[in-house]
């Protein structure tokens, strides 16, 4: 399970905004084929070292040190995306593989077999071609984890993503998160309220308490 | 329609250049509807307006300008809308506020700014019509040059960068870990809709700008099975709605911008209600295609009532009450400008025609046939009888001078009064002006006595005319009211 070289390391930081820190002293390592959950009630500062990990928030003390050319994908709570954008499942999906495309050239092969490979990996290819605004919750939410894989990261950040959908679909997420753990390798960092769903799924837990970390411990 | 493309049309640029300003207006609302920036829409241009007016203000530019007035306005048009958006800009990113209530107040500013400005330049009242109807007739060939170009560079940019654009627009958190700045592209868009915000006040005014960023997009995103779909469907929209519009404004006298905005108002209700009705996204874009034609001939019948308001009786002025027992004959009136003046044929033909209850003729007229026919109409407003001669029958009757110190000959075959006209000026200037200068003389054919004389010479507005015959219906009353003393 361990590796000799983390993916990302966050050494005594803080992290907040406007040069007041919301996080502070958090000390943590990301390895390779892990699923880490993150808990903590509302404003407790999840959100806050979620975006300090995404390189967002610069530290405002501490060190934030990543594997060189590390490939970090976001899944953001699905409520932020905008309805109005008339985009299919697909389109939603494809903007994950333009992550090395320069601005001049066209997308081709590539891109389409990333984002259809991300996408059954996600068992999201039946409403592939439905409108992004009018699939239900769970499905917008592979549909937005295929974005990501699309990125082909190493290091997977979910923000909420089991947030407001039915246990069933809960379940079929949480299911797919460790799937993807176990296939591709990935470190998976997920923020969470639902303590109960994540048991015998997660490898870690780390609670954020007051902007502070607490101990690692095993799920 | 045909006519409106014809290359001897002489608004040809008006519609080429704002068919321009329709299109690129068009794309950017997309971005600007996606993004939740409408209040951006109404707010811009309204500064843009503001600068427009203050600058004309402060350098006691009015009316009659030329190419350095319009260079001016385009210069300031630009600088009061970066201005703004910088402002809006900064405290959008330094403020906790809710971004509507900086663009609110921007609105409230520029638009007080602006009246008050007009309010305090003495010559406020055609730079207020201007501003606030667009100066389509005034779009000169550079204009037509420089929004092409503006189009084909906007165009251009939003193809190569499509993809920035919608990952930094959709999700600017996620597209900064594929290694895009939202900041960047943010302003790439910001300078984008600024300079075409501001060029598209300049040369068709704030409503219509307003009008063809948020109507356009509101219906194509209504429709569009994705992105791409929805800027082409826009610019269809746009490119339907101006030119139907810019056709039913031609057909029924009726200001162009307003008529060409209500059209795309109409396209967008046309797709609201065919989604409504959960009809398939194809027929309602076919819905919105028709739409615009549909109301066309509705409002062409509309002349008609424009003609009857024209009619109303009006009091003889200074005209000899003498003369009210005896039909005048109104001769063909003498062009001294040095210009052609050809009306091209068939415009001028029917709506002089109609507005004097005769039948159409295909004859083309110049505009001091159209005068004459003009003050036949003025004169029988005024309680005469008359009778316009026709140009054929067009004699030398007239030696020399008219007016207030004409001297005139006899003209053969008549016995009693007739009216003689000169026009010595007719000038379209780039801010909505007419400059008219023409002498009028009753003259006594038998006697040849001169026993009444009349001038016009004062500039008309028309700031709202965009083709002959709403030029010469604008104009011609306020022309013969000068002359006849009604003022």
């Amino acid at each position: 399970m361990t590796d000799p070289a983390p993916l990302l390391t966050v050494d005594r930081a803080d992290f907040g905004y406007d040069g007041r820190p919301v996080v502070r002293g958090a000390s943590l390592v990301a390895r390779r084929r892990e699923l880490v959950a993150v808990l903590g009630a509302n404003g407790s500062g999840k959100t806050t070292l979620l975006r300090g990990l995404l390189g967002f928030l610069p530290p405002l003390a501490g060190r934030v040190l990543r594997g060189p050319d590390l490939r970090v994908g976001y899944v953001p709570q699905r409520e932020t995306l905008d309805p109005l954008y008339p985009l299919s499942a697909y389109q939603v999906a494809r903007t994950g593989s333009w992550r090395d495309l320069p601005f001049w050239r066209l997308a081709g092969a590539r891109e389409r077999t990333l984002t259809r490979a991300a996408l059954a990996a996600c068992r999201a290819s039946d409403f592939a071609s439905r409108r992004y605004s009018e699939l239900s919750g769970g499905q917008r939410q592979r549909v937005l984890l295929a974005r990501a894989l699309a990125t082909e990261p190493e290091l997977l950040l979910l923000d909420e993503p089991t947030a407001g959908v039915d246990p069933e679909a809960e379940r079929g997420i949480l299911d797919l998160l460790g799937e993807l753990r176990d296939t591709r390798g990935l470190s998976i960092w997920m923020v969470t309220h639902h303590v109960q769903a994540l048991a015998g799924r997660a490898d870690r837990t780390i609670t954020v308490s007051e902007g502070r970390l607490r101990p690692e411990a095993a799920a | 329609m045909s006519e409106l493309f014809s290359p001897d049309f002489l608004f040809r640029n008006a519609i080429l250049g704002g068919l321009g300003v329709a299109l690129l207006c068009s794309l950017l609302g997309i971005y600007l509807v996606l993004r939740r920036l409408v209040l951006i829409g109404v707010a811009l241009p309204q500064a843009s307006a503001a600068g427009i007016a203050a600058v004309f203000w402060l350098t006691g530019h009015g009316h009659a300008g030329g190419a350095d007035t319009h260079l001016l306005a385009l210069a300031a048009s630009l600088g009061a809308t970066f201005v703004a958006l910088g402002l809006l800009v900064l405290g959008q990113r330094r403020s906790r506020s809710p971004a509507e209530w900086g663009v609110g107040a921007l609105f409230a500013i520029s638009s007080a700014a602006t009246i008050l400005f007009v309010a305090i330049n003495p010559k406020g009242d055609i730079e207020m019509a201007g501003l606030l109807r667009g100066e389509l007739l005034a779009i000169t060939d550079a204009d037509l040059r420089l929004v092409a170009g503006v189009l084909i560079a906007v165009s251009a940019l939003f193809f190569l960068f499509r993809r920035d654009l919608l990952l930094t627009s959709f999700d600017p958190e996620f597209s900064r870990t594929l290694g895009r700045d939202p900041l960047r592209y943010d302003l790439l868009l910001y300078l984008l809709i600024g300079g075409g915000i501001a060029l598209g006040v300049m040369l068709a005014g704030p409503l219509v700008v307003f009008g063809f960023l948020v109507l356009p997009a509101l219906a194509a995103l209504r429709v569009a099975p994705g992105l791409i779909a929805a800027f082409a469907i826009s610019a269809g929209v746009a490119a339907l709605s101006f030119l139907g519009g810019f056709w039913i404004a031609y057909q029924a006298d009726l200001p162009a911008g307003p008529a060409c905005v209500a059209v795309a108002g109409a396209c967008w209700a046309a797709a609201s209600l065919g989604m409504r009705l959960r009809a398939r996204r194809s027929a309602a874009a076919l819905v919105i295609l028709v739409a615009g034609l549909a109301i066309a001939p509705g409002c062409a019948s509309r002349f008609e009532a424009a003609a009857q308001r024209a009619a109303a009786p009006l009091p003889r002025g200074s005209l000899p009450e003498a003369l009210l027992a005896r039909p005048i004959a109104v001769l063909p009136f003498q062009n001294a400008t040095g210009e052609a003046l050809t009306i091209p044929q068939g415009f001028l033909d029917a709506v002089v025609a109609r507005a004097l209850g005769n039948p159409p003729t295909q004859r083309s007229y110049s505009v001091p046939d159209a005068l004459q026919q003009r003050a036949g109409f003025e004169l029988e407003r005024r309680g005469y009888r008359v009778s316009v001669v026709p140009a054929e029958q067009r004699r030398s009757v007239l030696a020399g001078e008219t007016g207030a110190a004409a001297t005139a000959g006899a003209p053969a075959g008549f016995t009693g009064p007739v009216l003689a006209g000169t026009l010595r000026r007719f000038t379209l200037t780039g801010s909505g002006l007419l400059l008219v200068q023409l002498d009028l003389a009753l003259i006594d054919a038998q006697s040849q006595e001169l026993l009444w004389s009349g001038a016009a010479r004062r500039p008309v507005s028309i700031p709202s005319a965009l083709t002959w015959q709403e030029i010469l219906l604008d104009a011609g009353a306020p022309i013969f009211a000068d002359a006849f003393g009604n003022r």
